[in-house]
């Protein structure tokens, strides 16, 4: 076995597949509506202040469900490797989910620290309702280095679970069971 | 903190004559200060939970203290529309254009006001005429002596001041965005002056 220590033959859990999918769904809409928002000009104001704090709220429920995540991983391991799959592909998978859980974690910490340093000083608010302190004072210089690479961060893992999103629709096709196994099916 | 060399101001000789207790008055002093050595701010609110601070990079102001009476104050400050700024890309434009200060029509904005009389050392209240795009309405500001302390730098003691107060942005006929950000506009200037 190249990457996986522990391992069930029952499958994902239904936990493990909800969040799978619940992680996949905020990171796409997160990034939709970040390529929205910045295009938003300011004649329309009311919604561009929404998606900002849209995208801010469905940004940082990433980390903390890809933590969930990961503790069900170590807790309960990930069904048995299909054998017919090259070992190559083994390990250019494992290498990419290990960026991909990174990236999940990354990408919204860089954009917390954007907003926190933004000049503008707009404050963050869960659901336009629970604010979220802010650590870092703003500063300029500080977020035009952070800014850009939230943003290429976040097309990286967009990029990357489109990979993702590509070799288990490949698998599929080959009759393998690893997009049905996330279906729970 | 730079600071301009006071000339101290004596009330009419006559009122003094006729009201020789009144010495508060007679120990104000003139400070003259602007964007360098004060801060003039504008917060908005956007949906109840935001908000949204831009200043003014440009202004003049003349005041007219006793800082151990502050109760007889007197304050006019003078801000160039123009040097609005608020630190969030496009909002300058918008800020500068004819929905909101209207720079190019009205160039300047004023307050002139004086002490109430109300209040005490530490929290008193200003009350005058703000005009904004060449509308006047009576604004009230509560101000604060924040604190007083020796500066060993400058070898002088140091006072500073807070003031802030709400106007309605609808009242001077910036009525645009009412969905996107709060009528009531709060204004705060703040300054230090050496004693």
């Amino acid at each position: 076995m190249p990457c996986v220590s522990a391992s069930s033959s029952d499958g994902w859990s239904g936990a493990q597949r909800r969040l799978h999918w619940i992680v996949a769904g905020l990171v796409l809409a997160a990034f939709a509506i970040g390529l929205v928002m910045v295009a938003l000009p300011l004649t329309r104001l009311l919604e561009k202040i929404i998606a900002y704090q849209v995208h801010k709220t469905l940004g940082l429920l990433v980390p903390p469900l890809v933590l969930w995540r990961l503790w069900l991983w170590a807790r309960r391991g990930r069904p048995a490797e299909d054998p017919t799959i090259p070992p190559w592909q083994h390990r250019l998978a494992a290498a990419g989910h290990i960026v991909l859980y990174l990236l999940l974690i990354a990408v919204p910490v860089l954009g917390y620290l954007s907003a926190s340093t933004a000049p503008g000083e707009i404050e963050t608010t869960l659901f336009l309702l629970i604010p979220v302190p802010h650590l870092l004072p703003a500063d300029e210089a500080l977020y035009k280095m952070i800014r850009p690479v939230h943003e290429v961060a976040a097309w990286s893992l967009v990029l990357l679970a489109t990979g993702h999103a590509a070799a288990a629709i490949h698998h599929h096709l080959k009759g393998r069971r690893v997009l049905r196994a996330m279906l729970g099916r | 903190m730079a600071h301009i060399p006071m000339r101290r101001r004596t009330l009419v000789a006559g009122v003094l004559g006729t009201l020789p207790l009144i010495r508060p008055a007679a120990a104000r002093t003139r400070y003259v200060f602007d964007q360098n050595v004060g801060r003039l701010e504008f917060v908005a609110r956007h949906l109840g939970v935001l908000s949204s601070t831009g200043r003014f990079e440009d202004f003049s102001c003349e005041l007219l203290i006793d800082p151990d009476r502050p109760l007889t104050t007197n304050v006019e400050v003078t801000v160039r529309t123009g040097a609005v700024a608020l630190a969030y890309p496009g909002a300058v434009d918008l800020l500068r254009s004819p929905a909101f200060f209207d720079v190019e029509k009205y160039p300047e904005a004023t307050f002139d006001g004086a002490a109430t009389g109300e209040g005490t050392l530490a929290r008193f209240f200003l009350a005058g005429n703000l005009t904004i795009r060449g509308i006047t309405r009576p604004h009230r500001m509560e101000a604060r002596l924040l604190e007083r302390k020796m500066d060993p730098a400058l070898g002088r003691e140091v006072a500073e001041f807070s003031a802030a107060g709400d106007m309605k942005r609808s009242e001077f006929g910036m009525t645009a965005d009412q969905a996107a950000i709060s009528d009531t506009i709060r204004l705060a200037v703040r300054v230090r002056l050496l004693v």
